[in-house]
């Protein structure tokens, strides 16, 4: 217990220190919001006022104590070029990422493990060796040229789904499954390796000695490779977080990928500070959640 | 250890890995001879040429492989992508792991205030999704091919850090190194005569996995329109996506050709990974 705390406040500072981190680089980082805003012809006067109404004209130790302050009570300040406050863009743009991160990882989850253990299972079987030629093939189309290869087979092609917008089902079902086919390659490989690691133990060779039928064995192994499987989509998670990144724009879902991105371009900086704390949290909460899961899978893991 | 070497075989995956690099380094080779000293010259490089009127021509015909929409030989533009692609790569890939691998290697036998500095920098920098990093980096330094080397190391080097660490933290607990310190062994030729050809092996695996990684990634910013060049395969992908629907083909041979260099990446990584490493799968 006393270990777990103390994993706890290590990610209470890990997240501290992310935000301390981005707020100074974002304002060291050369380009200035306020003549993004104004435009090139404004003058050095409106410049100055429109600092001042910002905020933006103290300093930044000054900036970063206020801001602080403000997290503290739940408020992460206005976007400087919305007029909504970073608590509302976050609130209106995260359901889209979060259903597709989440809808993505599951299925991702549930098909990698179920073909990695199938595929270890049936070592050097037909079915072992086309899947891995498939994951590996998978594997190699990156997000970005396997996205716009489904749409032309199954909206140019064959006009089954449609693209762009975020408005029905059948909208999703390509940006999920763009971010599904590597996902899912990456953990039933994970999951195959690690199968067959675990598969010759002592402890696999005392349940068949125990007279334990070929499927109740191999129920109890795949078991054993969940933590594994899920510490690689703790990994992962950022990469799916970049992945969305890509797949909001090309698919152009009002996610917080495409937020982000803008908020970067145009030096929004609470924005950009918003989503960074929000995903350093989700972050650091899946992987402590993860080790805690880990620990009641596989109590190997505890000691 | 003499039963793991005798396990050592070359297997088919490497081959088949080994093929299909060596077919891309041709490629990248020829192509740099034609550029730099049959059709251009050194001061004055060969580089695809525009032509309006030839824009989105299908495969077969005058073009190989068809034209782009500024009318330029995608056959061209592709090769120049594949060695812009493999030099920021190979780059990248070298630097990361020579950073890693010292800072590993500090990590274990520095003082250990350093190490927990170390261990804290490296979790932050994973903490960040690796490519807001990037973004940041390539929009402070604008679009410049070391912008984007820069951005991309600062973003990968702990991951090799790592691993380092791991490998050199086995490694000094063995005999033949301790026996190397009894002797007085100073820190420097310790690192450089015993410790590092032992760590070098497992490193190597994630090099050339590390490759195909970097290719990713670069072409991910050159995609967002962040990369340090227009013959990036990224961006050119972006520009075939607009004209999906008059010209599927330019997406199509774009993706075939960078899935084909990572398939052969891997595919030799992999290999690699089983002819030195057996025991290791994870």
């Amino acid at each position: 217990m006393a270990s777990k705390f103390r994993k706890f406040l290590y990610s209470l500072f890990t997240i501290f220190l992310a935000i301390t981190a981005i707020f100074f680089v974002i304002r060291l980082s050369p380009g200035d919001p306020v003549e993004k805003i104004l435009g090139p012809e404004a003058s050095q006067v409106e410049i100055t006022k429109y600092r001042e109404q910002l905020g933006l004209n103290l300093s930044v130790g000054t900036q970063y104590l206020n801001y602080m302050k403000g997290f503290l009570t739940g408020d992460l300040g206005q976007s400087l070029f919305k007029k909504k406050s970073v608590v509302e863009l976050l609130k209106t743009h995260l359901p889209p990422s979060i259903i597709l991160a989440i809808v993505a990882t599951m299925f991702s989850s549930i098909l990698g493990v179920l073909f990695g253990v199938i595929s270890a299972a049936r070592k050097s079987s037909g079915f072992d060796f086309t899947f891995r030629f498939i994951s590996l093939i998978a594997l190699s189309f990156p997000i970005f040229s396997l996205a716009p290869i489904l749409v032309l087979i199954f909206s140019i092609k064959l006009n089954l789904l449609p693209v762009s917008e975020w408005t029905s089902i059948a909208h999703g079902v390509l940006p999920c499954l763009t971010l599904i086919i590597p996902l899912s390659s990456v953990l039933s490989r994970v999951t195959r390796n690690k199968f067959l690691e675990e598969e010759h133990g002592p402890w696999v060779r005392v349940l068949t000695a125990k007279g334990l039928s070929d499927y109740a064995v191999i129920w109890r192994v795949a078991k054993v490779c969940l933590p594994s499987v899920f510490n690689v989509v703790a990994i992962q998670l950022s990469v799916v977080l970049a992945g969305t990144m890509i797949t909001e724009t090309i698919f152009d879902i009002p996610g917080i990928g495409s937020l982000l991105f803008e908020g970067i371009q145009n030096r929004d900086y609470p924005v950009v500070q918003g989503i960074i704390i929000y995903s350093t949290v989700i972050y650091m909460g899946v992987y402590f959640f993860i080790d805690i899961i880990n620990e009641f899978i596989d109590p190997r893991i505890r000691s | 250890m003499s039963s793991l070497a005798a396990n050592r075989k070359i297997n088919t995956e490497m081959k088949i890995g080994a093929a299909i690099c060596s077919v891309y380094l041709v490629w990248a080779l020829g192509w740099f001879v034609y550029q730099y000293l049959i059709a251009g010259s050194i001061t004055e490089p060969y580089y695809p040429s525009y032509d309006i009127t030839q824009e989105l021509l299908p495969l077969g015909g005058k073009y190989v492989l068809g034209t782009d929409i500024y009318g330029r030989s995608i056959f061209e533009v592709l090769s120049s992508g594949l060695i812009y692609s493999l030099v920021v790569a190979l780059t990248v890939s070298l630097s990361c792991a020579a950073i890693g691998i010292v800072m590993g290697y500090f990590s274990v036998t520095a003082h250990s205030s350093i190490a927990v500095l170390l261990d804290l920098t490296i979790n932050l920098i994973f903490v960040f999704p690796s490519i807001l990093i990037a973004i940041l980096i390539m929009s402070v330094s604008g679009q410049s091919f070391t912008g984007l080397v820069f951005a991309l190391i600062i973003t990968g080097w702990p991951g090799y850090a790592r691993i380092a660490r791991g490998e050199t933290m086995r490694v000094m607990g063995l005999s033949y190194v301790e026996a190397s310190k009894a002797i007085g062994v100073g820190k420097v030729r310790l690192f450089i005569k015993t410790v590092l050809p032992a760590i070098l092996p497992l490193l190597l695996i994630h090099i050339v996995l590390g490759i195909s990684g970097v290719i990713i990634s670069e072409s991910s910013l050159g995609f967002l329109g962040l990369g340090g060049s227009e013959y990036s395969w990224g961006s050119m992908l972006a520009v075939a996506k607009t004209v999906l629907l008059e010209a599927p083909h330019m997406v199509v041979i774009l993706s075939l050709a960078m899935a084909g260099l990572i398939i052969g990446l891997n595919l030799l990584g992999d290999g690699l990974r089983d002819y030195l490493d057996p025991q290791n799968k994870d």
